[in-house]
């Protein structure tokens, strides 16, 4: 009968220790940067899926890092510095504009103006 | 005009297959090297043995750091050529990553101890401010500065490709 008892009362009481939140926020404009940071900062040990996508330890070990920065006051561009110094600049969706990605930034306006002018200096026959 | 758009066109078709080629065919470029020159990071970690405190001024002098645990059966695979490197006199430290203290050291005394002396961060403080993403990775220190960092399994052939170039520039271990 006991047993019965005790087994009502957890499961009962068990989806409130499941509902708490996963990660502590001295504010709900902390959290929401939070949430929308891992979104833009791509897991180190996955081939494409972001931090807020994935479990690996790295990936948690990064968001709690990112909580503690974001309790010291450090502003998302600090934040993303920290990880792109340690990990590299892969670990950021947007590509910023360095030795590395002038190709990816500039060609896709080269071959534009280049089009252009071919369209406007052909031969009309 | 018409020559100089002939040209335009046709050197930028030429521009753009080479950089596919040289990229492409980029001889040993391995994924996981990274050659960017950084900063040893600051830390305070105990060793594995003892209640000893490691601080970066232990960290004097030109080694390699290796991340490892015992869950890691990559680790294990690695450990033979580590040993190698050791019985070469090159000095290797370890840094064991997010292990118990147990499993570590009965892995030790399981399969050997190529290390100068292990540091071990529990937790993965170090690990996440040197930019570990897993295990094992190792990482070629000189005078307090990263100078390679590899991602996965040291071997001979990534010896030889990755670090031994760096190591050879550099003038370091003696090695030759």
């Amino acid at each position: 009968m006991l047993i019965r008892f005790f087994l009502f009362f957890s499961m009962i009481f068990s989806n409130l220790t499941i509902s708490e939140s996963l990660y502590k926020f001295d504010n709900a404009e902390d959290e929401k940067r939070f949430y929308s940071l891992i979104k833009e900062i791509r897991c180190p040990k996955c081939t494409s899926g972001s931090l807020a996508s994935s479990n690996a330890p790295v990936s948690e070990d990064i968001k709690s890092k990112i909580i503690e920065l974001i309790k010291e006051g450090k502003s998302n561009q600090e934040i993303k510095e920290f990880l792109s110094d340690r990990f590299g600049n892969q670990v950021l969706y947007n590509p910023g504009l360095n030795k590395d990605t002038y190709f990816l930034w500039f060609a896709p306006g080269l071959f534009l103006i280049m089009i252009l002018l071919i369209f406007f200096f052909r031969k009309k026959t | 005009m018409t020559i100089i758009i002939r040209f335009i066109i046709v050197s930028t078709t030429l521009a753009f297959f080479s950089f596919f080629y040289f990229y492409i065919n980029e001889d040993k470029y391995y994924p996981g090297a990274d050659f960017t020159i950084s900063e040893m990071p600051n830390f305070k970690l105990k060793d594995l043995y003892s209640e000893r405190l490691f601080k970066i001024e232990d960290l004097e002098g030109t080694f390699l750091i290796n991340v490892w645990a015992s869950w890691c059966i990559t680790c294990r695979v690695e450990h033979n050529f580590l040993t190698k490197l050791d019985s070469k006199n090159i000095p290797i430290i370890g840094l064991n990553y997010k292990d118990e203290e147990k499993d570590a050291i009965s892995w030790i005394n399981r399969f050997g101890d190529p290390y100068k002396f292990i540091i071990h961060d529990y937790k993965g403080e170090l690990a996440l401010d040197l930019g570990v993403t897993g295990a094992p990775e190792t990482f070629l220190l000189n005078d307090g500065k990263i100078i390679a960092h590899y991602r996965g399994e040291v071997n001979d052939m990534i010896w030889e490709d990755v670090f031994k170039p760096i190591i050879k520039k550099e003038n370091l271990f003696n090695v030759n």
